[in-house]
C-alpha cells in the first residue's frame, strides 16, 4: 500500500511542478500558430464521423489531405459546389497555412472558372462569362479569408496579384498585392528564390497601371543591385530597360544601354 | 527429527556480498526483451506502413508537386506515427502478462536481479523495439520522397529541354530548386525525433498500467484511452484555463498533443529548435516519473 | 548453518474485497541441512509452491521469518547462490537451448569464455547437446525440464529449488533427472524439491516434509518414514508351495504374527495418506 502511494505522488508531483513548462510549450505553439482550430458541428458533418476521429487523434494534416483528394475526384464529375466544400473544409482545417487556401483559389479561378465557361449546360455564352466571374469572385473571396488567417506570409498576396492581372486585368489592383507580397515579414514557405519573380510581375503592374517611369526606375533598381548578393534574371532585366528606353524615349546619355554602342555591357 | 549430515558446519561465512544495480543486466533484459520480439516477427506490422509508403508515392500524380509532396509527408508521418503507437502499446502490454503466464519471470527474478532492473531492461527492450522501428520507417518514408523527388526533377528537366523561352526556363529550374528544398527538409527529423518521445511516453504509461493489471487486453484498451486523453487534454486546458481547479487536474495527464509538429514542419512552419528541446525535456521527465512509479507498484507486486 | 531457515513463516492471500484472507502458509519451521536432498510433499494447493516462493523472494511473507543462508530472503544478495527451477517451465520460446543458458547466465554476472564454457558443460550434462542451436518451442516436455534445470545451475549455485521437477515427465525422463539430482547431491549441492508425487522422489529424498493446508503435518527422513520397526520383511525366492506352511508354523511358534503374505512395500504413499487422514481441519480448496 506505501508503495502504491508513492507511486502515485511521484507521478503527481512532477505533473505539478512541471505546469509551467506546459504552460510555455502552449502558449509557444500558440505563437507559431500551431493553435488547434475547433472542430465545429458543420465540419464535422462535412468530413465525417471516421475523419473527426482521426482529427482527435492528431492526425489533422492526413485528414486534410483525405477531404483535398476527395474535391479532385468532385471536380472530375463536375460538381464543383461540392468541390468547393471540401476545398473550404481542408484549408479550415489548417488554416494556419497558405497551402490550401492558395491552391484552392487556383483551382477556383483557372480549373472551374474555365470548366464553367465551357460548360455545355449554359443557354448562351454570356452566362458561361458570367459564370466564370462569379467563380474569379470565388477565389478572390477564398484568397481574402487566407489573407485574414495567414497575413505575414507573401505566398496569398502573391496569388492575389497574379488573380488580377490574368483573370481580372487589372494592373493596378495586382501591383498593389505584388508589393504586399514583396512586404510580407514572415519568412516565406516557398517562394525564397522566387522574390524576384514578384518584383518583375510588380514592375510590369506598375508599367500597365500607367506609371511607365516609375517602371523604368524600377527596372533601373534592379539592374543597379550588387550581383555577388542578389540572384537575378540579368537578361530579362536588361531587355526590359531597353525596351521601356525606346518607350520612354530616354536621351541617348542617360540610357542604361545607349544606342550606339555595342552590347559589351557585363551581362552574365 | 534427525541430525543430517552436515558438511560445511564449520564453513566460514562468506564476506558481505552485495548485489547493486547493474547496467549490464538491464541490458541482457533489454536486449532478450528485443530479440523475443524480433523473432515474434513484430516487424510484420512493417510491411503494412511499406504498402503506405509506396501508396503515397506512386498515386496521385494528378496533383501539383507541392500537393504531392505534402500527401507524401502526411501519409509517411501518419503511418509512423500509427504504426509507432501500435507497437509502443501492444508490444509493451504484453512484456508483464507474457511473463507472468510463461512463467519466466520467476526464473529470471530466481537470479541475483532486482526487480527494478527486470522492469527497466524489459521497458527498454520494448524503447529499442520502438526505435528500431522509426529508423526502419523513417528510411522507407526518405526512400519514397528520393523516388518522388527523382520523379518531379526529371519531370522538370524535360519541360524545361521542351522549352526555349528564357524566362519559363528560369521558372522551372527554380521549380527543381524547390523540390529539392521541400525533399531535404531537415526539419522532418524534428518530426520524428518528437514523435519517438512521444512514444517512449507511451510505452512507459503502458508498462506501468501493466504492472497493475495482469490482462493484456485491460493494459490495452487503458493504454488507448490513456491516448486519447492526452489528445484532448490540449484543448481541455484551453477551455478551462480559467479554472484553477481544472488546471491543476489536467496537468495530471500528459499533453500528448504537443508532441505533434509533424503538420506543421509539412507546411513548412519552422520550428525552432527549443521548442523541440523543450517538448523533449517534457516527454522525458514524464516518462521517467511513469516508470518510477511502475516501479513502485511492480516493487512489492506479488508473483 | 542451514541452507534454509524458516521461523514461523506465514503467508496470507488476500482474496478480494470483504471477502477476507486466505491463509496459504501457516506459521512453517523449515531447516533444510546444507548438502542435503529435501523433498516437500502434498496434494495441491497445500502450500509448496508458495514456501519456495516465499524463499526466493517472489511473493512477499505475513509474518514470520525465512533466510538462505543467514540472509534474509527479501534481500537480492539471498539468491546468489540459487538455482530455481519453476513448475512446467516454458522461457522463451524464441531463444536456442543455448542462447537461454546465455541469459540466464548473463544475468547473473558470467561472460566471455567463462560462459561458454559452463553452457558447453551444463548441455552436455543435462544431455541436451544434441539440440544446443534448436529453439525451445520445438522442445519436448522433457527436454525443456532438462534445459529448466541447466539454467538453474548457471552459476553453479550451493542451493537448488525445484518446483514439481518430475510432474508430467514420462518415467524414462523422471529418471533422468531423479539421477541428476542424486549427482548434484554427490557434489555438495542442497536440494529442496516439491513434489504430489511420493514415488517420485522417496528414492532422492534424505528428508521429506509433508504440508497440507498450509501445515507441516509430517517430517523426517526417508528411511526412518517407511521402515516398520514392528515389522520384517523376509524376501524369499522359488520357495515351493508346501514349504510356505512350514516357514507360517515356525512363526507362529517362534510367537510371532503373520500379517500378510503379500510383496510388502510399505510405502510413503500409505504414510501420506494416512497423515493426511489423520489431519482433520477439513479439506478446502485452497490456493
Amino acid at each position: 500500500m506505501r508503495t502504491r502511494i508513492i507511486a502515485v505522488l511521484v507521478l503527481i508531483i512532477p505533473s505539478w511542478i512541471m505546469i509551467p513548462l506546459e504552460d510555455r510549450i502552449q502558449s509557444e505553439n500558440a505563437r507559431l500558430n500551431y493553435g488547434t482550430v475547433r472542430v465545429t458541428r458543420e465540419m464535422r458533418d462535412s468530413i465525417g464521423q471516421g475523419m473527426a476521429i482521426a482529427l482527435l487523434a492528431g492526425f489533422r494534416g492526413v485528414v486534410a489531405d483525405f477531404v483535398w483528394i476527395q474535391s479532385q475526384g468532385y471536380f472530375e464529375k463536375r460538381e464543383w459546389l461540392r468541390q468547393y466544400r471540401n476545398m473550404e473544409a481542408a484549408s479550415l482545417l489548417q488554416p494556419f497555412s497558405t497551402f490550401f487556401w492558395n491552391i484552392g483559389a487556383w483551382h477556383m479561378a483557372w480549373n472551374i472558372g474555365y470548366a464553367v465557361s465551357v460548360d455545355p449546360a449554359n443557354f448562351t455564352k454570356a452566362e458561361g462569362i458570367k459564370r466564370q466571374h462569379e467563380w474569379w469572385n470565388k477565389a478572390r473571396d477564398f484568397l481574402q479569408r487566407g489573407i485574414e488567417n495567414v497575413p505575414s506570409r507573401p505566398d496569398l498576396y502573391y496569388a492575389m496579384g497574379w488573380l488580377y492581372w490574368e483573370k481580372y486585368k487589372d494592373p493596378c489592383n495586382a501591383q498593389t498585392y505584388f508589393h504586399e507580397a514583396l512586404e510580407a515579414k514572415g519568412a516565406p514557405m516557398s517562394l525564397d528564390t522566387s522574390f524576384l519573380v514578384i518584383r518583375h510581375m510588380e514592375a510590369r503592374a506598375m508599367e500597365k497601371c500607367g506609371d511607365v517611369m516609375g517602371a523604368y526606375e524600377y527596372w533601373k533598381q534592379l539592374w543597379f543591385q550588387d550581383r555577388t548578393k542578389v540572384p537575378e534574371m540579368w537578361g530579362v532585366v536588361e531587355r526590359e530597360i531597353k525596351r521601356l528606353e525606346d518607350v520612354l524615349n530616354i536621351p541617348n546619355n542617360k540610357r542604361v544601354f545607349p544606342k550606339n554602342q555595342s552590347k559589351t555591357t557585363s551581362v552574365s | 527429527m534427525t541430525e543430517p549430515t552436515q558438511k560445511n558446519i564449520a564453513a566460514a561465512k562468506p564476506k558481505k556480498e552485495w548485489v547493486g544495480f547493474s547496467v549490464r543486466r538491464v541490458a541482457t533484459i533489454g536486449e532478450n526483451t528485443f530479440t523475443e520480439a524480433v523473432r515474434q516477427k513484430v516487424y510484420n506490422i512493417l510491411i503494412v506502413f511499406a504498402l503506405v509508403v509506396i501508396a503515397s508515392a506512386s498515386f496521385f500524380s494528378e496533383f501539383t508537386f507541392s500537393e504531392q509532396l505534402k500527401f507524401i509527408k502526411d501519409f509517411c508521418l501518419g503511418a509512423l506515427s500509427v504504426f509507432g503507437t501500435l507497437i509502443a502499446i501492444v508490444g509493451t502490454a504484453q512484456l508483464l502478462p507474457n511473463e507472468v503466464e510463461n512463467r519466466t519471470i520467476y526464473t529470471i527474478l530466481a537470479k541475483p536481479v532486482r526487480r527494478f532492473e527486470f522492469l527497466l531492461g524489459k521497458y527498454m527492450g520494448s524503447v529499442l523495439l520502438i526505435f528500431v522501428s522509426l529508423v526502419m520507417m523513417s528510411i522507407m518514408f526518405s526512400a519514397a520522397l528520393a523516388f518522388k523527388e527523382h520523379r518531379l526533377v526529371s519531370d522538370a528537366s524535360r519541360t524545361m529541354g521542351n522549352t526555349s523561352r528564357v524566362e519559363e526556363k528560369q521558372e522551372l529550374q527554380q521549380q527543381i530548386q524547390q523540390i529539392r528544398s521541400e525533399v531535404l527538409d531537415p526539419n522532418l527529423v524534428k518530426a520524428v525525433l518528437l514523435i519517438f518521445a512521444k512514444l517512449a511516453l507511451l510505452a512507459a504509461i503502458t508498462l506501468l498500467i501493466s504492472t497493475v493489471s495482469t490482462s493484456m487486453i485491460f493494459n490495452v484498451t487503458v493504454a488507448f484511452m490513456v491516448l486519447i486523453m492526452g489528445h484532448l487534454v490540449g484543448t481541455a486546458r484551453e477551455m478551462w484555463s480559467s479554472n484553477t481547479w481544472a488546471k491543476w487536474l489536467l496537468a495530471l495527464i500528459p499533453d500528448l498533443g504537443s508532441f505533434n509538429v509533424a503538420d506543421n514542419i509539412v507546411l513548412g512552419n519552422a520550428i525552432p529548435w527549443m521548442h523541440v528541446g523543450a517538448v523533449v525535456l517534457y516527454g522525458l521527465v514524464y516518462t521517467a516519473c511513469t516508470v518510477a512509479a511502475a516501479h513502485f507498484v511492480f516493487s512489492d507486486r506479488e508473483i | 548453518m542451514d541452507a534454509i531457515r524458516t521461523e514461523n513463516l506465514t503467508k496470507k492471500y488476500a482474496l478480494g474485497w470483504r471477502r477476507g484472507r486466505l491463509l496459504a502458509l501457516d506459521k512453517l519451521n523449515l531447516h533444510v541441512h546444507e548438502g542435503e536432498v529435501y523433498g516437500l510433499l502434498g496434494p495441491n494447493g497445500s502450500g509448496k509452491s508458495t514456501t519456495l516462493k516465499l524463499i526466493l523472494g517472489l511473493i512477499s511473507m505475513t509474518s514470520g521469518e525465512a533466510r538462505v543462508f543467514d540472509v534474509p530472503c527479501e534481500k537480492v544478495q539471498s539468491r546468489l547462490h540459487v538455482g530455481f527451477l519453476p513448475e512446467n517451465p516454458y522461457f522463451y520460446k524464441y531463444l536456442t537451448g543455448a542462447e537461454t543458458l546465455e541469459f540466464y547466465g548473463r544475468l547473473c554476472g558470467m561472460k566471455g569464455t567463462h560462459l561458454n564454457k559452463r553452457i558447453d558443460e551444463l548441455l552436455a550434462l543435462v544431455g541436451l547437446a544434441h539440440a544446443r542451436d534448436r529453439r525451445l518451442a520445438g522442445y519436448s516436455k522433457g527436454m525443456l525440464q532438462r534445459i529448466g534445470l541447466a539454467q538453474a545451475l548457471i552459476h553453479d549455485p550451493k542451493l537448488l529449488l525445484l518446483d514439481e521437477p518430475t510432474a508430467g515427465v514420462d518415467p524414462i525422463g523422471s529418471k533422468d533427472i531423479r539421477d541428476l539430482i542424486l549427482r548434484l547431491k554427490e557434489t555438495g549441492k542442497t536440494v529442496l524439491l516439491s513434489s504430489h508425487l511420493l514415488a517420485q522422489v522417496q528414492d532422492v529424498c534424505d528428508r521429506i516434509g509433508v504440508l497440507n493446508l498450509g501445515k507441516m503435518i509430517l517430517e523426517g527422513r526417508v528411511d526412518q518414514l517407511i521402515s516398520d520397526q514392528r515389522r520384517v520383511s523376509i524376501t524369499v525366492q522359488g520357495l515351493p508351495e508346501t514349504a510356505r506352511e512350514k516357514v507360517m508354523e515356525t512363526v507362529r511358534a517362534a510367537g510371532g504374527e503373520l500379517v500378510s503374505i503379500e510383496h510388502p512395500q510399505t510405502t510413503l504413499e500409505a504414510l501420506f495418506l494416512e497423515a493426511l487422514n489423520k489431519d482433520k481441519r477439513g479439506a478446502g480448496e485452497h490456493d
